[in-house]
């Protein structure tokens, strides 16, 4: 794999690997299992070691299915290694919350899913059952399970509040409701078309995940995309970037009770859709990629810059308006404070970790597409409220707006796309920076030329795990904000 | 907030008259493939190869009947157009695919027998009952949340789903109909269930987006549902990844008979 | 007649006899029974004209005979707490058994021969006889039921301040006594003036607000209602305390005439104050008795607030006034001695439904949904809900508080004008504290290891409530008991004027009025309309499905409102009086970021016990400590001591 360093370890020595990775100020980034072709097991670890230097895989082999677990010195690594209980049916010593995860309590299939020898396209046998739970002992201690059906049109998750009329002493948020099993569907598809699965994870974040599919693809095959087409995709990622942010300013206005701020921010949202649509066809940037470059050139690119100026000036008024709204930034001071270290400790990516200090932008760091001769500016924000999270996103917003104009002021000339055929046993990673984070796909290729095993790390999923240390001991009244803070969506997490 | 009421009446009328004239503002959204089998080369399987949903089957017929195509299952990836030699399949801009009866989202040689009958479940009257006023519960059972943006863009000010007397509810018993997104994942079946179960009759069930109408691109994992009829039974069908608010507010209206069905027999008329 | 009250003057004190005997336990039984149903009838026979007793002979050598005579006012008193009683001793429900409860019986003999000793007898000596009679009869009720220490502890602590009361009364009848020459009541009224009359109305107010629970004296409540059952709850709340506001009444209303008007707005914050204060309290509470405890000294504070107003209003001549403001008191005490005992006795059923006397969901409605109705009436008489008693002293008290605009100085008006507001603070606690009692006392699931039984059939308390609801409704006819009594005390046909036809009015009907009675008859009328209308109406059969929770199906147990939750926000809101602690202990794996167990509590802190009763005992401890000095086991240090004292005898007789 490009740019990624490859390491070797046995079950024994990634603890040794870990704390020296924390001693140089890295940290993990994802844990994925893959079987291999003999049927048998790997584990695969990606650390970031700090900012500029290359990533790290550490592959390792887990003796008889067991594998000590690395939480308790890397806390972020607990949802990853639930995960691949879960799906391979791996055991990780030692973890501290060994209960299921991705599959819900009352699955029971026969094999893991995520096996060969798991039979194909079987439904799998459920039973509800309870979920595990901490001890919550005291008689005054009220339960509130909401969801998985959600008020208004929101996505099925359920959120677990062990609160005492108003003051919260616990929550947790039930995911895995909506879990597919995309990284399943993957397996035997041919990898041009595994672009269209990839643009299907998660709506609201098509291009992210088609582009970091799509370079994964690349990696694998080792081609080099045209200039037009790096230019084309960083074009386009900017306009992903600009319509989420809109929708979470909405969503963060209504969360307020600014219902007038709430309907311009769609509308602005709906006008950068149709900006979308006008480049693309499709108003969520499907249909675009495919790995080697572009499927077709991008359409009305005359004029843009002329549809996106008044845009850009009425988001602009927006912006300034909002912040200068006491009610709306009353609510944002000191909700929902996320501190450095939690940030740390669990993971957190994107605007939600900027926001609580730690200066980390893929985009920067590790650049792809066209970033690494036009790299974006990186706001930073030190008090983790919901207040700093919704600055460094409009600090993005604005930010993206003049990348567009300096994208389009240099429209460069080329081909579409590159040969890219992966060969069997090869394999890729790939990486974005999206509205919401850090996004990764690690692509392997079966013996057939086809797709093997595709892992996808949503930024999603690294924020719900980092999402309940900003609730306890927290006001309900302040849940829904500090929620709307974070911005995250579910699809992408579950997959 | 007399800043942001001022900001409101200053900032005029930004809602289309739509269906009653007027932008849908979809003027640059590409649809579903338009397809004109009269076109295809003889034994080319291009586009069967190339559909990931398996939307394009071969039939074993001859000529113009050897392709047949599921809108259904169809979620405009446009893989098909790409690779078709002969332009049989071509882009467009038909995205207004809501229909009453799942065979009218099939071109005519898939086997599955039966007309024009339209599904008997609606009762006579709906208009009457429910023209002025419907209230939506919706459920979200496994989808990628692209249909749900597109929902949630039904109340911005361009669209304004409120002035055609249409509303979200928060609890199923307010609800006369349940929209349905997503495959049914294994985990929201019973939820999805309890919702219907939940609705006071007469009640109605619109399954939105391919994933709802036939399970689209994630279909038959281990988790993942092959659609929502499998659960609850279904009034009218909407296809597309993900249908956009126009084609919302058209399914909508043709569920109280305040618009007509365009497509036909995979036909758009 | 005469043979009633033989009757009850046998029956009380043999039952207390019988019940110190073992295996005399249904003998007591069967005598308190007959000797409570011969007073209530004596009671009833009796008003409006009062009866006299007869004497006794004197207590102390050398002097009077005791007189026993029942005025009206306290008639209608005993009247009203002894049917509670009654329905006490009936219900079989105290927590003592086998031969405690013989015990028992005869501490509620004890109490009841005090209570009627403190209301009937003329005479000073006499009455602080009652009065320890009646207090060691509540000692006895609860030790009977408490078998370990820390509860006895809590009984100490109750007769510890009860004993401070009784020191207090001492002096006041001492004062007078001097002053009138004699320990008869007869000679009382009008003995001290100024500010004697004020000191001895202090020491009243401290004697008989002892057992009232004025404060800071609430502070034994919680304790000792939490040690015994809702038994000894209603006859501590209904006899007892009508009896010891009867002293009070009596004697500042009767005895301390013409003092000062300040001594009158004393009475007033004192009462007012009370009654804010336990209402809070009350709202916190999660027990059935500490709750209907400290609700008990609310609605005694409500009492001492009206008679504060006849002070006020008396002295500055608005007789007709202050004799509203006395019939509201006694209209008070009536219904709340009902309903009160109504709710004691509930909350026995309930713990012999879930085993506990707390304040949890045990879904009563459902096991007995009757009697859920029964209860609910009691319960909206002491949260002042129309139709009810407690509704009718209510609007006459707030109609005399605000007909303080009447009084001619400014002081006076805004005196009256802060005790209607303290008043209207007190009701709106009081509607949430028996919001709070009935919606989760009586709804909800009952708990799936509960024993889910109330017991035999409910008689008690649906005939209570039933009781209430006729208080209410015969109102009009109910005052002409207290005509006499009110005549002579404030003038012409004063109790006339809080009624008119049906209708009850403060003295004229052209200002306001009210009319339970008619409500009675109007509600049941309207209730008719929409039950016909859903009759004829209705033609779809109802399809039932599961409670919506968000599609998966939950145990509404643990989601249910639980008492810290429903006061949680009034705690947040008036923390400068509760001064509340939430104690969150988390026990985490690994690192804190994984939580294996939380545990919660909470308390929060009376205010009279670390700022008043405290220091007081750490004073007595000092001062106990410096004293220890005298006991130095020198003998050369005593002789010391006797020699300085016949010296100090010797300077005395020579001088």
């Amino acid at each position: 794999m490009n740019g990624v360093t490859r390491r070797v370890l046995d079950p024994a020595g990634l603890g040794p690997a870990c704390d020296a990775l924390h001693e140089q100020h890295g940290r993990m980034q994802m844990a994925y299992a893959l079987e291999r072709d003999d049927g048998g097991l790997e584990v695969r670890y990606l650390a970031a070691p700090g900012s500029g230097q290359a990533f790290e895989l550490w592959c390792c082999r887990p003796a008889d299915g067991r594998l000590p677990t690395l939480t308790d010195r890397a806390p972020l690594l607990g949802w990853y290694e639930r995960e691949m209980q879960d799906l391979f049916g791996l055991e990780f010593g030692g973890h501290p919350e060994p209960h299921r995860l991705v599959l819900h309590e009352g699955a029971d299939p026969s094999v893991p899913p995520l096996r060969r020898a798991a039979p194909p396209g079987e439904a799998l046998p459920f039973v509800r059952a309870p979920w595990t739970e901490p001890d919550i002992d005291g008689e005054d201690v009220q339960r509130l399970p909401f969801g998985p059906v959600r008020a208004d049109v929101a996505e099925s998750a359920q959120f677990v509040f062990y609160y005492l009329g108003e003051g919260i002493l616990h929550y947790y948020p039930r995911l895995f409701f909506k879990h597919r099993g995309l990284e399943k569907r993957f397996e035997g598809t041919r990898p041009e078309l595994g672009v269209v699965l990839a643009e299907r994870v998660s709506g609201v974040g098509s291009l992210g995940h088609a582009l970091a599919y799509c370079q994964a693809v690349e990696d694998a095959c080792g081609c080099r995309v045209p200039e037009y087409a790096q230019w084309a995709r960083t074009l386009l990622q900017e306009l992903e970037r600009i319509y989420n942010h809109l929708h979470y300013f909405a969503i963060l206005a209504d969360a307020t009770t600014l219902k007038v701020g709430n309907a311009q921010g769609r509308l602005l949202e709906e006008d950068a859709k149709k900006i979308n649509a006008r480049v693309t066809g499709s108003r969520f940037l499907r249909n675009m990629l495919i790995p080697g470059g572009l499927r077709r050139a991008l359409s009305g690119l005359d004029g843009l810059e002329d549809a996106l100026d008044p845009l850009r000036r009425a988001v602009e008024r927006y912006l300034a308006k909002l912040n200068a709204t006491p009610s709306y930034r009353d609510r944002l001071i000191g909700t929902g404070v996320l501190t450095r270290r939690t940030a740390f400790d669990q993971g957190a990516t994107g605007p939600v970790e900027r926001a609580s200090g730690l200066d980390r932008d893929l985009r920067r760091d590790h650049p792809y597409a066209a970033y690494e001769s036009l790299p974006p500016e990186v706001t930073l924000a030190e008090t983790g409220d919901a207040d700093a999270r919704a600055a460094i996103r409009r600090r993005e917003l604005l930010a993206s707006f003049t990348f567009v104009s300096r994208l389009l002021r240099a429209v460069p000339g080329g081909s579409l796309r590159a040969e890219c055929r992966p060969e069997a046993g090869s394999g890729g990673l790939g990486w974005t920076e999206g509205p919401r984070g850090a996004l990764y796909y690690a692509v392997h290729i079966g013996p057939d030329g086809q797709l093997g095993r595709v892992k996808i790390k949503s930024p999603s999923f690294s924020n719900w795990r980092v999402f309940p240390f900003t609730v306890h001991g927290t006001d309900m009244m302040d849940y829904a904000i500090n929620e709307a803070s974070f911005g995250l969506t579910i699809a992408g997490c579950d997959r | 907030m007399p800043l942001w009421t001022l900001f409101g009446l200053r900032a005029g009328r930004a809602t289309t008259r739509w269906p009653d004239g007027g932008d849908d503002g979809q003027s640059d959204v590409v649809g579903m493939p338009r397809f004109q089998p009269e076109r295809c080369l003889s034994g080319c399987r291009e586009c069967v190869d190339a559909c990931l949903p398996g939307a394009i089957t071969a039939t074993g017929g001859e000529g113009e009947a050897s392709i047949a195509l599921d809108y259904g299952r169809c979620i405009a990836c446009r893989m098909c157009i790409d690779s078709c030699p002969a332009s049989a399949l071509t882009a467009s801009g038909d995205w207004a695919f809501g229909v009453r009866d799942r065979r009218d989202l099939r071109t005519a040689n898939i086997g599955d027998g039966g007309g024009d009958e339209p599904a008997e479940r609606l009762r006579a009257g709906i208009r009457r009952a429910f023209g002025r006023s419907l209230h939506i519960r919706h459920v979200d059972a496994g989808s990628c949340n692209g249909c749900e943006s597109e929902l949630q863009a039904l109340n911005n000010p361009f669209y304004n789903l409120h002035r055609l007397g249409i509303f979200f509810t928060a609890s199923p018993r307010h609800a006369d109909v349940l929209l349905v997104t997503g495959t049914v994942t294994y985990a929201m079946r019973d939820a999805l269930r309890a919702t219907y179960e939940a609705m006071p009759e007469p009640r109605w069930v619109l399954a939105s987006g391919s994933c709802a109408v036939s399970g689209g691109a994630t279909a038959g994992t281990y988790a993942s549902g092959r659609g929502a009829d499998e659960v609850v039974p279904v009034d009218v069908y909407l296809p597309g990844c993900p249908p956009n608010p126009a084609a919302l507010m058209h399914a909508l209206l043709l569920l109280v008979e305040r618009a007509e069905q365009r497509v036909h027999r995979g036909r758009v008329s | 007649m005469s043979v009633l009250v033989l009757v009850t003057a046998c029956c009380l004190p043999a039952a207390f006899a019988a019940g110190l005997v073992a295996g005399g336990r249904p003998v007591a039984r069967a005598l308190l029974l007959a000797g409570l149903a011969a007073s209530v009838l004596v009671a009833v026979l009796s008003l409006p004209s009062g009866i006299d007793l007869g004497t006794t002979p004197a207590l102390l050598p050398g002097g009077a005979p005791v007189a026993w005579r029942l005025a009206p006012a306290a008639l209608w008193l005993y009247l009203f707490g002894a049917i509670g009683a009654l329905a006490a001793t009936a219900s079989r429900s105290a927590l003592a058994s086998g031969r405690r409860e013989g015990l028992w019986y005869s501490g509620v003999a004890l109490s009841l021969v005090g209570a009627v000793g403190t209301f009937a007898v003329q005479d000073g000596v006499a009455l602080l006889v009652s009065w320890e009679i009646m207090s060691l009869g509540g000692a006895f009720m609860l030790l009977c039921e408490t078998p370990d220490r820390d509860r006895g502890m809590n009984v100490l602590f109750m007769l510890g301040l009860l004993e401070f009361g009784s020191v207090a009364l001492m002096g006041a009848v001492l004062w007078l006594g001097l002053a009138s020459g004699g320990p008869a009541f007869a000679g009382f009224h009008g003995a001290v003036g100024g500010g004697s009359g004020v000191a001895v109305g202090l020491l009243l107010l401290l004697g008989f607000g002892a057992k009232l629970g004025l404060l800071p004296f609430y502070e034994w409540f919680p304790g000792a209602y939490e040690s015994g059952s809702g038994a000894t709850g209603a006859v501590l709340s209904g006899v007892v305390l009508n009896a010891a506001f009867f002293g009070l009444a009596r004697g500042l209303v009767d005895w301390t005439t013409g003092q000062t008007p300040g001594f009158a707005y004393l009475v007033l914050a004192v009462a007012v104050g009370t009654s804010i204060l336990t209402a809070l309290y009350a709202f916190q509470q999660d027990d059935w008795r500490g709750l209907l405890a400290f609700s008990s000294a609310e609605n005694g504070g409500i009492a001492v607030t009206l008679i504060g107003a006849v002070l006020v209003l008396r002295d500055a001549g608005l007789s007709q006034l202050a004799a509203l403001a006395w019939g509201a008191a006694l209209i008070h005490l009536a219904g709340h001695a009902l309903a009160k005992s109504g709710l004691f006795l509930t909350s026995d059923r309930i713990r012999r439904a879930t085993g506990s006397y707390g304040l949890t969901s045990p879904g009563i409605a459902r096991l007995a949904p009757w009697a859920g109705a029964a209860v609910v009436i009691a319960g909206m008489s002491l949260a002042a809900v129309p139709p009810t008693p407690g509704f009718i002293s209510e609007w006459f008290g707030f109609q005399t508080l605000f007909n303080g605009f009447n009084l001619d100085s400014l002081s006076g008006r805004i005196a009256l004008a802060l005790s209607g507001a303290g008043l209207a603070l007190t009701a709106a606690i009081a509607l949430a504290t028996f919001v709070k009692v009935l919606g989760l006392g009586l709804l909800g699931r009952p708990a799936e290891n509960a024993p889910g039984q109330t017991g035999r059939r409910w008689i008690a308390v649906p005939l209570l409530a039933g009781a209430v609801l006729v208080l209410a409704i015969g109102m009009p006819w109910w005052l002409a008991a207290l005509d006499t009594g009110m005549s002579a005390r404030f003038g012409h046909g004063a109790s006339e004027l809080m009624r008119a036809g049906w209708l009850l009015v403060p003295l004229t009907p052209h200002f306001a009025f009210i009319s339970p009675t008619k409500l009675a008859i109007a509600i049941p009328l309207y209730a008719l309309v929409p039950v016909i209308v859903v009759l004829a109406v209705t033609r779809m059969r109802a399809r039932r499905v599961p409670v919506w929770y968000g599609g998966l199906q939950e145990r509404p147990g643990p989601s249910a409102t639980t008492s810290l939750t429903f006061s949680n926000a009034l705690r947040r809101y008036y923390s400068f009086v509760y001064r509340p602690r939430e104690t969150t202990e988390r026990e985490h794996d690994t690192a804190d970021y994984f939580l294996h167990r939380l545990t919660f509590s909470y308390e929060d802190a009376p205010i009279f016990g670390p700022w008043l009763f405290s220091p007081v005992v750490r004073t007595v401890h000092w001062l106990s400590r410096g004293f220890r000095a005298l006991q130095s086991g020198y003998l050369n240090f005593y002789l010391a001591l006797i020699g300085a004292a016949l010296m100090i005898v010797l300077v005395f007789t020579l001088a």
